[in-house]
């Protein structure tokens, strides 16, 4: 894969934003440490408010990390099968009809898996 | 259903009583006996006569001299439909076309029909996605049956090679059972979520922010119509296929 993609890596290296990004990489060690200690933050403060007897309902909290993942993995799947679609229209723009025909498909099915999980978060929590 | 439309009080008014009675004599037992006619029921009823009112039309008034807009717009209609079967189907698509071109008119028109304010999305339902999609489901195995044969459409399931068969078969059948559940759930969902987001964010922003998220349904309306349409044709273009 790598030596036939020698296009896209020289355009990324050329790219004018890629100067930036030694500056950009030293900052990403403060953010990390500061998103850490949130992190932290995050995990403590439950720890502390145990003291009441009030049960947490964990439901709504469940039903969103469940909608993020699949969310998120979803972007990712739809980014990646875009990403190739423009890239072969780029190369063959004379495919068109057939590649945008499989972009719609692939996008329509890689959406339904997120759907899928909003219908059983629908149907679990109620 | 404490509130329903004018149309809907109307045909309960009118079919009310038999329909029940019906539904009573197969052993179901609806929701509200009083009115046992929805709103999605007799939405779909309206699209289901504008669209046999539209093709009366358009069938009456066909001229090669003067085409009508009618006449003009079933030709748009009939291209796209007609180039896409063509490109899924391939030889010997016209026996389809018709049913592919109705499932399309009628998932968007009843897709849009959300926009219109007062009125639900009737695919929004669960029930009017799986009617849908139990059809196609039906209308594919009943083309591929006789297409091959029982004997030759059973062989399809089973897959190439004999000594994997008895593996693949119920594989195949699942899969195909699943289908179904698949094309319900995928309508069903992305308009249902559609309208959910214009209802959350019109809880959050009560003016001018949720209008925007009109404009990302009447796309996805378009775009699931069109999926719809597309795995339609691909299960028939599955099933009818012979292999060489």
């Amino acid at each position: 894969m790598g030596c036939k993609r020698e296009g896209a890596s020289t355009v990324s290296l050329n790219h004018p934003l890629a100067a930036n990004f030694q500056g950009s990489r030293r900052n990403m060690r403060k953010f990390q440490s500061v998103f850490m200690a949130l992190a932290a933050l995050c995990f403590a403060v439950p720890a502390f408010a145990d003291g009441g007897s009030a049960p947490i309902n964990l439901v709504p909290i469940g039903a969103g990390i469940g909608m993020a993942i699949a969310a998120g993995l979803c972007g990712l799947g739809q980014g990646r099968a875009t990403a190739s679609a423009t890239e072969a229209l780029a190369r063959n723009p004379g495919a068109r009809a057939g590649i945008q025909l499989l972009l719609v498909l692939g996008l329509a099915f890689i959406e339904s898996l997120t759907l899928f999980t909003l219908v059983i978060i629908f149907a679990k929590v109620k | 259903m404490p509130e329903s439309l004018a149309f809907t009080r109307l045909l309960n008014y009118l079919f009310g009583n038999a329909v029940a009675s019906i539904m009573q004599m197969l052993g179901i037992h609806p929701a509200n006996p009083a009115a046992p006619i929805d709103d999605k029921f007799a939405l779909e009823l309206i699209v289901v006569l504008g669209l046999i009112a539209f093709f009366i039309l358009v069938r009456l008034t066909l001229s090669v001299e003067k085409p009508n807009p009618a006449q003009q717009i079933a030709e748009v209609i009939h291209e796209f439909t007609g180039s896409n079967a063509d490109q899924i189907i391939g030889h010997g698509y016209e026996r389809f076309q018709a049913f592919v071109t109705c499932i399309f008119l009628f998932v968007v028109i009843n897709n849009l029909l959300g926009l219109i304010p007062g009125l639900h999305t009737p695919t929004g339902f669960p029930v009017v996605p799986l009617g849908i999609a139990l059809l196609t489901f039906l209308y594919y195995n009943f083309h591929g049956l006789r297409e091959q044969g029982v004997v030759g459409y059973m062989k399809h399931f089973a897959g190439p090679v004999w000594w994997i068969a008895p593996l693949l078969f119920p594989i195949e059948i699942i899969s195909h059972c699943a289908r179904v559940m698949s094309l319900t759930i995928r309508l069903y969902a992305n308009m249902f979520a559609s309208d959910l987001v214009t209802l959350v964010f019109f809880s959050l922003v009560p003016l001018a922010i949720p209008a925007v998220f009109l404009g990302l349904h009447f796309f996805v309306s378009l775009i699931q119509a069109y999926v719809f349409m597309l795995l339609a044709m691909i299960y028939l273009s599955q099933a009818v296929a012979h292999e060489h």
